[in-house]
Parts: C-alpha cells; structure tokens; sequence
C-alpha cells in the first residue's frame, strides 16, 4: 500500500483499474477540493492490485474504503485475496439505487464486509419558503470548530455519516457554511451545508439533547432557507432507520429521490 | 430519438440547461446524476460510454457532451 501524495497518483491509479474495463464498478466520485485536503493531511492511500486499485482514507480510528474495478468479478476477487484488509478496521459505502447496490454488496461479503446502516437522499426542489422575523442563528465563528465538532460526533454514528475532521470545519466555518444557534453560553445547535451555484446540500443538522423541543432546528432550517433563495435543488443523505429525522426533512419539503446509501463495514467494526 | 437536452431536464427538470454553460460549477449535476446520465445517454443512442470518458469535464455543457456522444460513436 503507498500514500498518495499528489492528486495525479490518484488519477493514474484509477486509470490502472479502467484500462480495458467492460463494466468499470466504482465509488469512488472524488472532488477535487477534497482530495487535495485529504493528501494534504496524509490521509490517503492506494493498493493497486490486477484490474482494481482501491484507496484508504484514514477517518478517526478507522479507514474508509473506496473501490475502482474492471468489474464486480474482479472486485470480488481482488478484495477477497487482498490479505491487508482483513486487519483493518473498515468502513465503505455503496451509492446507487438499491436494485443496483445488491450485486456490488455481494461482491463484498467475502471480504467480510456486513451492512453496518443504510442511508437515503431527500430533495427539495423549488423555491424555500419565505422567512420573516430575526431569528437567533448565526454563522459560526473561527473560534466555535471545537464546540461544532463535539456537538456533530455526539449526534451522529462515525462509522455511517462520514463526519468531519477538526480542519474541514475551521474549512467550513471560514467559508460560511456552518449555522449556529447558542443558548445561555451554549451551543444548543448546528446546520451544516455545502452549495455549489444552484445546488445546496445539508450535511449536518443537529440540536444537543438538552436543548430540544425549543424549535432550535427549525430556527437553523428556516435561516438556512432564507439564505439560500437562489438555490433550485435541495438536497441530504439521512438515516433511512432516523424516522424522527426525516419527519422533520419532510415538514421542510424534503422527500426521498431514490439514492440509497448502503454503509459496509468489515468484521472488525462492530455496530 | 430524444435529444440530449430532453435527456438532462428529464433528469433535473428543476434546473435551465439552456442558460448554463457550465453544468457542474452551478450545481446542476452532481456525480451520481453523471451516472444517471450515461445510462440514459447509452440507451438513446445505443452505446456504451467508456468508463474513463465519465469525468466532469465531459458533462460542463451541450457541447462538452455531444462531443462525448461523437467519440463514443453516436451522431448527436
């Protein structure tokens, strides 16, 4: 296994794995911006291996798996003799609809690799509604990235959310991406998002536990709402299990697109 | 026979390909609407896209993708 130390690494080593494919598998859609943060911090990792080269990226105390294959055949193959993996600590996720992402799971079981969660997509697509009133949200100062961390690792699972690490929300929070709501001295709750020209997505809305059923949430969404009139497509990935969550997506509008996200993780992981 | 603009707002029928000349930096495909699309694109035309040509340059703009389309052996 090497590090990766410069984007092009990256390319050349998917490109290994497409030469020739008939029914190239992978899940793999890196931005840019991303990656070049993700071998910046010496997080990434490649082993290139006959039609499939797969990257590691270290996440907390685990590693997340991203695979680029000629085929399911061969990802089958590859991943099942590729001694490494089977002492590590594990986490992939299998995007598509789910009739898709069964032959691909499939491929992965013998490897080890057990459904840890699933995810879905809600869109929203349309104008927000319109929003009166000064509401008590703010966006995130430089000096909030601990308290934002906290709050996100306590509320959501690491293993099936991909949350963030401490510098891309300082990366966040200087780009105005990260709503805040304080209460008595406290962050009492956080909404998270990412927009790129007409698109926005919610990657993280939490409220801490004590500070629930005091419309904190709906404070953040409607702010969030507010702020991005321009936007014509909504979108974020819940918990499908998250009932309580997305009861509250589908009061702002939000409904399931069809995405489904399947989360594996490899023995050594356990729920 | 759809055209590829038919194809893109059946797709995101939210959005005005027309008005974009960059479909990716304004948010109106993101990479699984990529996917989506070549499997809509390999059935209008009966081709199948080769697995290196599905990177965002290939799906900025009409022109970006009809080019695709010509490499791949379609008459767009």
């Amino acid at each position: 296994m090497i590090q990766i130390q410069t984007p092009d690494q990256v390319f050349d080593a998917i490109q290994k794995a497409k030469a020739g494919a008939t029914a190239f598998c992978t899940n793999f859609f890196p931005v840019e911006s991303k990656l070049k943060s993700w071998i910046e911090h010496g997080e990434l990792f490649a082993e290139l291996r006959n039609g499939a080269t797969f990257f590691l990226r270290k996440d907390r105390d685990f590693l997340r798996l991203y695979f680029c294959a000629a085929d399911v055949a061969v990802l089958r193959q590859e991943i099942t003799a590729w001694p490494g993996l089977k002492t590590e600590r594990v986490i992939t996720d299998l995007v598509g609809n789910e009739s898709s992402l069964r032959n691909m799971q499939s491929a992965l079981e013998p490897a080890g690799f057990r459904r840890h969660t699933q995810l879905v997509r809600l869109a929203r697509t349309g104008r927000p509604e319109s929003v009166n009133g000064n509401l008590p949200v703010s966006f995130a100062r430089e000096a909030d990235g601990g308290a934002v961390l906290e709050l996100i690792e306590n509320a959501f699972d690491r293993y099936g959310e991909q949350l963030p690490m401490l510098y891309e929300i300082e990366q966040a929070i200087e780009g105005r991406q990260i709503l805040t709501a304080w209460r008595d001295g406290e962050l009492a709750g956080l909404l998270f998002f990412e927009t790129q020209g007409l698109a926005s997505t919610v990657r993280f809305w939490a409220v801490a536990e004590k500070f629930r059923d005091l419309k904190t949430g709906s404070a953040l969404m409607r702010q969030y709402l507010k702020i991005h009139d321009s936007v014509r497509r909504f979108t974020l990935w819940v918990n499908a299990s998250n009932e309580n969550a997305i009861r509250k997506y589908r009061h702002f509008g939000y409904a399931p697109d069809g995405l489904t996200d399947y989360v594996l993780s490899s023995g050594l992981i356990s729920k | 026979m759809k055209s590829v603009m038919e194809i893109l707002t059946e797709i995101r029928p939210e959005f005005d390909f027309a008005a974009s000349s960059d479909f990716i930096a304004d948010g109106m495909l993101d990479s699984f609407d990529m996917v989506t699309l070549v499997s809509a694109l390999d059935k209008n035309w009966g081709i199948s896209i080769q697995g290196t040509d599905i990177v965002p340059e290939n799906f900025q703009n009409l022109q970006t993708i009809e080019s695709l389309l010509r490499k791949n052996g379609a008459q767009p």
